[in-house]
């Protein structure tokens, strides 16, 4: 990365935040979210008026590479997200999330339904995909307009239930709202799902460039050390060139990520690193579980925990339907043959 | 006005812009001054003689679109390489023909100025951007490809020069070509890597026969070059034995990462043209508004993205300082494989037009249809796949060979 603020360069970012997953291996979530917050990396990127750090996303990118290099078992990626978000309109809550006092989540599939009922909303709806939302105090929706709204999880109808998901130590959870009640105030303005989207898009593209690295230097190893036929793994051409793929796959990803973080970076370069993350990352993981072998499925060796976190990353961004909305918006932006304008 | 008097009147850009005002004039000079003729995505569009392209790559340098990092010294704009990145994507932007020398401007130039002679370099350089000397490359051989260190082309010292005896294969262009950048060898094969010395040959010297192949897309510009008792004069060997050859290896690392520095603009221009096609066809136009084409398209957009990605870093890395080394193989690989999947999903989409045809389909076939037969040897050329996949895993990942 070489985005610069006050100073600071993103990648020193990165070992703070290896530090602190480290730290962070054993504990429950709550203790999670102190550690984590005292070392200032769930305020990154908001403003310090609500005791973040105001720092650029670029510097939450390592931070969450480095989060998901290491497994941590916590919804940082949301909990950076929703404390930025909160920041303007619900400054005091935006400020106990940046301290760990309150743990947040988002639900990235489906939308909630609002009425107006006097000074207060009554939603319904069938959210999916947020992670950690069986112990967390709030949970970030998309409402049907584009806006979206902080539901607190002990609010009477919000109820939230186990889901089917790949990724164990995250766990996913549905969430059901009937008839809901929230004051007015818990809206946040219309679009900014899309700049949430937008953001979450680059994270997770860090998010998997973590995971990715890890399974790589995974693989690298096992090939190296690894002896069949008398040899080592790494001494036959299929091996190698798997790998210099996987290689090619993860400089992909992170000059992706540089990219849409520069000068010229916007939706569309954030749309890319995204969904160039979610191809190469999946191809990545899946090639390192090949590498090891039976080994690969054992819970001593992580790799299929990435893979999990990956396709579950995969999922929450909703590559398959963002891939087919950035190839319309493409073919919508180009006009028709016309031999003048060729 | 000819296309070869439209391309020698427009005005020669300024040279004391920077930033964007350098772009804006490149773009506006490209765009007054590219022939409609010269246009792949054009009707009008008529492959260039060798004349025109000779006078539109002379045009281009003039107006300070070619030479752009080439030191002033030697005839080139004395640019940054961010400068070079600028006016390529503007190059990018447009259906224009692929250069005549690329040889000439992206291999041999290069090497001349990291280890050319002063004198080299005043005689040679000029020559190449003014598009007096076209330039092809006499690396490859019968009995070696990818592995040059198999090469068998001999290098004999005499009084005052060197005497080459051998032939080399797959060399593009060397029936248009003035000189050749000849790989030789001045010892034993058994030498291998040590002992190859590089020459520029006048391709005009006594015992020099250049022959041409059919290749894939129909065209006779792969050549056989035969060298028997060919005198090359000292002035004309480029470093020292060795020294050449090692030069070559760092100058193709770069090269490899920055050539043609333009590709994934022009592939976007590419795709932006592939369905504007599609979009004036009853039966494609429905399709690219299907999820499935969508889908697809969106892949290949992707892969732009990515491709531009590729480049930026590799500028900023090299404007920053940064050796580029083996990395260049991750560009090289990215950009050829994409370009493939692209150009297929072209034919395919493309073959399933309606009929009678419409011009714009008919414009597009046959640039697609080029591009596709173009693009199978862009995997193969400039190191294959497989040598890219084992540099990656050699020199980056560091892969052991141990037993």
């Amino acid at each position: 990365m070489t985005v610069v603020g006050e100073g600071l360069q993103p990648d020193e970012f990165a070992a703070t935040a290896a530090r602190a997953v480290t730290a962070c291996a054993g504990l429950d979530l709550r203790e999670q979210a102190r550690n984590l917050a005292g070392d200032g990396l769930l305020g990154i990127t908001a403003d310090e008026e609500v005791g973040g750090l105001a720092l650029p996303i670029g510097f939450a990118v390592p931070v969450i590479a480095a989060a998901h290099s290491g497994l941590l078992a916590f919804p940082l990626l949301e909990t950076i997200l929703v404390g930025r978000l909160l920041q303007s309109s619900l400054t005091r809550l935006a400020a106990a999330i940046v301290s760990g006092e309150k743990l947040a989540t988002i639900a990235w599939q489906g939308e909630a339904l609002a009425e107006r009922e006097g000074g207060r909303l009554v939603l319904n709806g069938s959210l999916g995909r947020a992670p950690c939302a069986a112990e967390v105090d709030h949970i970030l929706v998309r409402m049907s307009d584009g806006a979206s709204v902080l539901i607190p999880t002990d609010a009477e109808g919000v109820v939230v239930e186990d889901a089917a998901g790949l990724d164990l130590t995250v766990p996913e959870h549905n969430v059901r709202l009937e008839k809901v009640e929230i004051p007015i105030g818990s809206i946040l303005p219309a679009g900014t799902w899309d700049v949430l989207s937008s953001d979450a898009n680059v994270l997770r593209a860090a998010a998997i460039l973590g995971s990715a690295e890890a399974c790589l230097a995974l693989a690298q190893e096992h090939a190296s050390t690894r002896r069949q036929f008398g040899h080592a793994l790494s001494y036959n051409q299929a091996i190698r060139h798997a790998l210099a793929r996987q290689k090619l796959g993860l400089e992909s990803i992170r000059h992706a990520i540089t990219r849409s973080l520069s000068g010229d970076g916007g939706p569309v370069q954030r749309d890319a690193a995204f969904l160039a993350a979610a191809t190469y990352g999946c191809s990545i993981s899946e090639g390192a579980l090949q590498i090891h072998g039976g080994m690969g499925f054992t819970w001593d060796v992580p790799v299929h925990r990435h893979l999990r976190r990956i396709r579950t990353l995969q999922a929450q961004g909703d590559a398959s339907g963002l891939i087919s909305t950035f190839g319309r918006r493409y073919v919508s932006e180009v006009a028709p043959f016309a031999e003048a304008g060729a | 006005m000819s296309v070869l008097e439209a391309v020698s009147t427009h005005p020669v850009a300024g040279e004391n812009l920077t930033g964007e005002a350098y772009r804006d004039v490149m773009h506006r000079w490209l765009r007054a001054s590219l022939p409609a003729s010269f246009r792949s995505d054009s009707a009008a569009f008529a492959a260039p003689t060798l004349q025109q392209s000779v006078a539109w790559e002379a045009a281009m340098y003039r107006a300070g679109l070619t030479g752009i990092t080439w030191p002033q010294a030697y005839g080139g704009h004395g640019r940054s390489l961010r400068e070079h990145l600028v006016a390529n994507q503007e190059i990018g932007r447009l259906a224009m023909p692929e250069s005549v020398n690329s040889i000439g401007k992206e291999l041999a130039g290069p090497i001349i100025l990291a280890v050319g002679t002063e004198e080299q370099k005043r005689r040679f350089l000029p020559a190449i951007l003014e598009m007096r000397n076209i330039w092809c490359q006499g690396f490859s051989e019968p009995e070696a490809g990818s592995d040059l260190a198999g090469l068998r082309t001999r290098a004999t010292q005499t009084g005052d020069g060197w005497r080459i005896n051998g032939q080399k294969i797959w060399t593009s262009g060397a029936y248009r070509s003035q000189r050749c950048l000849v790989l030789a060898r001045t010892g034993p094969l058994e030498d291998r890597h040590r002992g190859l010395a590089m020459f520029a040959v006048p391709l005009d010297a006594k015992g020099v026969r250049v022959r041409t192949i059919k290749s894939i897309d129909g065209r006779e510009s792969f050549c056989e070059v035969f060298f028997d008792e060919v005198e090359v004069a000292q002035a004309d060997a480029i470093g020292a034995p060795d020294e050449g050859w090692a030069a070559a290896i760092r100058v193709l690392e770069i090269e490899r990462a920055t050539n043609r520095m333009y590709r994934a603009w022009r592939f976007e221009n590419e795709l932006r043209h592939l369905i504007s096609a599609c979009k004036a066809d009853t039966a494609l136009a429905a399709m690219v508004a299907d999820r499935h084409y969508a889908v697809r398209l969106g892949e290949v957009a992707v892969e732009i993205e990515v491709l531009k990605a590729h480049v930026e870093t590799a500028v900023e890395a090299l404007a920053s300082g940064d050796k580029i080394g083996a990395r260049g193989s991750l560009a090289k690989l990215y950009w050829s494989e994409s370009h493939q999947r692209f150009a297929a999903l072209a034919l395919e989409l493309l073959s399933q037009a309606s009929l009678p045809q419409i011009p714009a389909i008919k414009v597009a076939r046959r640039r697609f249809e080029a591009i596709y037969l173009q693009a199978r040897a862009e995997t193969i050329y400039a190191g294959t796949t497989e040598i890219q996949l084992g540099i990656i895993a050699d020199r980056i990942l560091q892969l052991s060979r141990g037993k």
